[in-house]
């Protein structure tokens, strides 16, 4: 049994070129099924941000932190170097160069200096460690040696160093390379300290010494006019008693 | 987003490079990286003869990069407010654009 009437008005197929209205059905569903946005009920920038948690430190960088404390202590001089990458053999030379005049090479870690550093009393090194750095750490100070090895090798730049305590820049350590050692260095400042109360002594004893000049050579024009006329005698043997 | 040492640079055209910069100040971090990646294998090996030098200072003046070039040009980077990447990708497009006059050039002159 098929209905009587179906419904099509002016023979427009279910597929047209024109918008065709739904059925009423269809219509409620798509109402029904619309898709909303989800909106946050206060914009996230509003709200307390999430304090993230603070990463605890894995054994490996409190070692790195460790050996680098260490390092700080035990030696007088650290030299901290720019390191562009170097071929492997000239690396190897240049550590047994430096291992001779017992000087050691360290790679360090940038995000572990940093800190320790803000902490110590080492602030002014921290501009120092961005990019690759290694550090040349001796307990004695050899400037001469390294800078010589350092000049051979073109790769590795010296920013800065710090002997005994004292922060250095480049043209720092150069001044102190030329230094004398010091054993020179205090004769040096002796015979500067000494200069002043020997000049006052000179000037002091300048006086009579100018007048004992004085006498000894009246004496002997005395003793020569002697030889001529002996009467002299009596006042210059007096004179000499005196 | 680390490109830095991906950025390839043909220093042929490239007499010698001199990076001056002073490591007490905080802007030199840039200029720092531009050198590290300069120095390495990839880049040294594209021209042997190319001399880079650098000069450390201590008196506050700004980080500087001199490139002199085969034929007498002269590119002078201030590396203050530059990042690293465009230093290096300056650089790289100079050096691309002399390489390809002198191409021409020797395509022109057999």
């Amino acid at each position: 049994w098929l209905p009587a009437l179906q419904l099509v008005r002016h023979g427009s197929k279910a597929v047209t070129r024109h918008w065709k209205a739904m059925h009423f059905q269809r219509q409620k569903l798509m109402a029904v099924t619309e898709y909303l946005a989800p909106r946050p009920a206060i914009p996230p920038r509003c709200l307390v941000p999430r304090k993230e948690k603070v990463e605890e430190d894995n054994g490996y960088a409190r070692l790195l932190r460790r050996q680098v404390e260490e390092v700080f202590r035990d030696n007088r001089m650290i030299a901290v170097c720019q390191y562009n990458s170097m071929p492997g053999e000239d690396m190897v030379l240049m550590r047994h160069y430096l291992r001779k005049h017992n000087i050691e090479v360290k790679f360090v870690l940038n995000e572990i200096i940093r800190p320790m550093l803000s902490q110590s009393k080492y602030k002014n090194l921290l501009p120092l460690f961005v990019a690759r750095n290694i550090l040349l750490v001796s307990p004695e100070t050899k400037v001469k040696e390294m800078l010589r090895v350092l000049k051979g090798v073109p790769q590795i730049n010296l920013l800065g160093a710090c002997i005994d305590n004292t922060i250095l820049s480049r043209q720092g350590v150069e001044n102190f390379a030329k230094l004398p050692s010091l054993e020179a260095a205090q004769g040096q400042t002796v015979g500067a300290l000494a200069l002043l109360p020997s000049q006052t002594s000179s000037l002091l004893q300048g006086g009579s010494a100018h007048l004992t000049a004085l006498l000894d050579e009246h004496i002997r024009q005395l003793q020569a006019g002697e030889m001529g006329s002996p009467d002299e005698s009596a006042p210059a043997q007096s004179l000499g008693a005196h | 987003k680390k490109m830095a040492s991906k950025v390839r640079v043909v220093l042929r055209p490239v007499k010698s490079i001199v990076v001056r910069f002073c490591p007490f100040e905080s802007n030199v971090e840039s200029t720092r990286k531009f050198l590290g990646c300069i120095n390495h294998k990839k880049i040294q090996a594209t021209n042997r003869n190319c001399e880079v030098t650098a000069d450390v200072r201590h008196d506050g003046s700004e980080p500087l990069v001199d490139v002199m070039f085969v034929d007498g040009d002269r590119l002078i980077m201030k590396g203050a407010n530059l990042t690293t990447i465009e230093m290096l990708t300056a650089l790289g497009s100079r050096c691309n654009a002399k390489d390809l006059k002198e191409e021409q050039k020797s395509k022109k002159s057999p």
